[in-house]
């Protein structure tokens, strides 16, 4: 195991997130925490701030935010900002949120009341795709722009935005790489192992992640260590997932998880921004359009009067079957965490979808917590039973 | 392959009760046994083995295999594998009745809800987190209002009309049960009511499966005829249910012990291939 230091790396980064954060601000850095997959990361890091995801700790009971926050709400969001009220994440320079859900835009509110960071900025990141909300958009990354000039001290150029632009898109086609890296079979990467580079790569400047990034996937090309080959290969789609635990939980039954569609994955990597005169409309484009979470009402054509119905049904989750065929996926995991909304309403449709098209689907809702998870591995041993790769 | 004689048997240990039910050389019931999981004797799934046994007339070394299922299945030391309640259910359930399309089970703690295709479980439905309107929720009923479990469903029968229950949280309808006990009502018209709430809640479950005939109805709550009377009111058509709804699980778990030891006979493999120990089962919280 000598040899896998980037994953050995990347492990002690998603163990402890603040540290490298800590001697990046000893470095005179300013470090930036976001919410959710709509901040853009590339003006930050334009300017020489480090985006720093803001996530949840599952393993850490929620007691602070109950006092400021409803409880029957989104409990990943909950626990981030129970964490921050607990001082978890005193070292942000500043904070930016976005209208990525109802939960996001309240407790952004409640952010910047109780905590009060030097820095705060929220997108009111429009929820449907034609061409008068991506101008919109373009209009507010505008606004965003102009407040982190001012928090930095300086006018941010094309030229610098673009660079950082084409940084950004190296790192997604290297996560694309790596992901990759789980179409053989038996994979080369497991699914915690690669939740464990995600985090870890949302917790550092885009270069250092990049790196990281090189080092993991050389490591993965050459060991001889990976995941046994198991009967069934298996994607998850759904809420965010920032804690590995219901992975290890899948992974320790007879599947393999090979893809994913979560905000903590490739829903968050996967499109890169385009070449774009000027950079804000790629960005306005790729930050609204292109990222695919059910956040945003998505049609195949906003901007006609009729709508075709299995047109849109392709467009919004047609890239699902896409990914079953390319790693060779035998069953779907559909997971919502309890209060998601968003994903909750999406369910019902997305299960039907992939049902007419033959592959299996399972829903499970999940209590962002790990006391929860043992009725949950009776379902998937279930969902392993019928789609005949269960362990009898 | 059916030339073949051999002993299986299903073991399903639920949250409440443990069913043991022993398959002759025929695939026909030679035993089956129940004895309480519940606290003190959760961990004595060996004993109610036994029993089964000896009402066999058989020993252990006899079974050709065993197959563990339910909330306990998991470090069984004398199953020969483990399969979850949901498939071991639906294969009880095809077997009593081959035209089954749906199934509702609801056991001492949880429900569930199974689509059934040809005979083999195709999706599945699970109530989440707590007990409410299962079986443990007649129990409290029972004790709250001075019965014996056996007696609810008679006497809610007799009811006349029916009070409105607004919840089937366990905690929140006992203590509507004893405001309405003291406003007079009648009893049987308030079990009538609690009987309706825990119907309404199943069948609203399995609604998202998207319910198609025959539905089945098995588990311990199967034995009350007031809540098989509301769910077939509930559902607008006929439900069926085994003469012994208690035992489906443990049955779909023998019949498929025999499958696998066939196929595995057939293959020219030893059964069992694990050692089995009679003792103790150990549970997640063990760990």
């Amino acid at each position: 195991m000598a040899q896998d230091r980037g994953m050995d790396r990347a492990k002690a980064i998603y163990q402890d997130r603040s540290q490298r954060a800590g001697e990046l601000k000893a470095q005179g850095k300013q470090v930036i925490g976001y919410l959710c997959a709509y901040p853009v990361l590339e003006m930050m890091t334009a300017l020489d701030l480090v985006p720093f995801r803001i996530l949840g700790d599952m393993t850490e009971p929620i007691s602070r935010a109950d006092a400021c926050l409803p409880t029957v709400v989104c409990p990943f969001i909950r626990s981030a900002l129970d964490l921050a009220l607990k001082d978890r994440y005193q070292f942000l320079d500043g904070v930016v949120m976005a209208h990525s859900c109802d939960v996001a835009e309240k407790t952004a509110h409640i952010w910047h009341s109780y905590l009060r960071p030097p820095y705060f900025h929220f997108i009111d990141t429009p929820h449907t795709t034609g061409d008068s909300a991506v101008k919109q958009h373009k209009r507010l990354l505008k606004d965003f722009q102009k407040t982190l000039e001012q928090l930095a001290g300086r006018q941010l150029s094309q030229e610098r935005l673009k660079e950082a632009v084409k940084a950004h898109n190296q790192q997604r086609a290297l996560v694309r790489e790596l992901y990759g890296l789980r179409k053989p079979d038996p994979p080369l990467i497991s699914g915690v192992e690669s939740l464990e580079v995600m985090v870890s790569l949302m917790s550092l400047p885009v270069d250092e992640g990049s790196r990281l990034l090189k080092q993991v996937i050389t490591e993965v090309r050459q060991r001889n260590s990976g995941p046994p080959k198991k009967p069934a290969r298996l994607l998850i789609w759904g809420s965010i997932i920032d804690n590995s635990s219901l992975i290890q939980m899948i992974e320790g039954l007879s599947a393999n998880l090979v893809m994913d569609d979560t905000c903590v994955g490739s829903r968050f990597y996967w499109p890169d921004v385009a070449a774009t005169e000027d950079p804000l409309d790629g960005l306005a484009h790729r930050y609204l359009v292109a990222l695919k979470c059910p956040r945003t009402f998505r049609q195949a054509d906003p901007n006609k009067a009729s709508k075709d119905y299995q047109a849109d049904l392709e467009y919004r989750f047609g890239y699902l079957m896409e990914y079953a065929k390319e790693w060779r996926v035998n069953g779907v995991i559909l997971q919502s965490l309890r209060y998601c909304d968003i994903h909750g309403y999406e369910v019902p449709q997305v299960k039907d979808y992939l049902n007419s098209l033959g592959l299996p689907a399972i829903y499970l809702e999940y209590d962002y917590s790990q006391a929860a998870l043992a009725p949950l591995r009776t379902r998937v041993q279930a969902f392993l039973e019928i789609i005949g790769q269960g362990n009898f | 392959m059916n030339k073949v004689k051999i002993f299986t048997a299903g073991i399903d240990l639920g949250s409440t009760m443990t069913k043991v039910l022993i398959l002759d050389g025929e695939g026909k019931s030679r035993a089956q046994v129940t004895g309480a999981t519940g606290a003190e004797h959760r961990r004595l799934a060996n004993k109610v083995m036994a029993q089964a046994l000896g009402q066999a007339g058989l020993s252990l070394e006899e079974i050709g295999y065993i197959v563990a299922t339910g909330y306990g299945r998991v470090n069984v030391p004398f199953a020969d594998c483990q399969v979850t309640e949901l498939t071991c259910h639906a294969r009880g359930v095809s077997h009593l009745f081959p035209s089954a399309r749906t199934a509702i089970d609801i056991g001492g703690q949880d429900a569930k809800g199974l689509k059934i295709r040809d005979g083999k479980l195709v999706d599945f439905v699970m109530n989440d987190r707590c007990a409410a309107g299962t079986g443990r929720f007649l129990e409290v009923t029972a004790e709250t209002l001075g019965l014996r479990l056996e007696e609810l469903g008679e006497l809610s029968l007799k009811a006349a009309s029916k009070v409105e229950i607004g919840s089937t949280c366990t905690i929140f309808a006992q203590a509507e049960m004893v405001a309405l006990l003291s406003q007079g009502r009648p009893l049987a018209e308030i079990l009538a009511g609690l009987h309706q709430a825990i119907a309404s809640r199943v069948v609203k479950m399995v609604t998202g499966l998207k319910i198609e005939a025959d539905v089945v109805f098995t588990g311990g709550v199967a034995q009350n005829a007031a809540v098989v009377q509301a769910i077939k009111e509930k559902l607008g058509h006929d439900v069926l249910v085994p003469d012994e709804p208690l035992f489906t699980g443990a049955l779909g778990a023998a019949l498929l012990a025999r499958e696998i030891a066939l196929k595995c006979l057939a293959n020219g493999k030893t059964i069992p291939d694990k050692e089995r120990r009679l003792e103790e089962a150990r549970l997640y919280e063990d760990y």
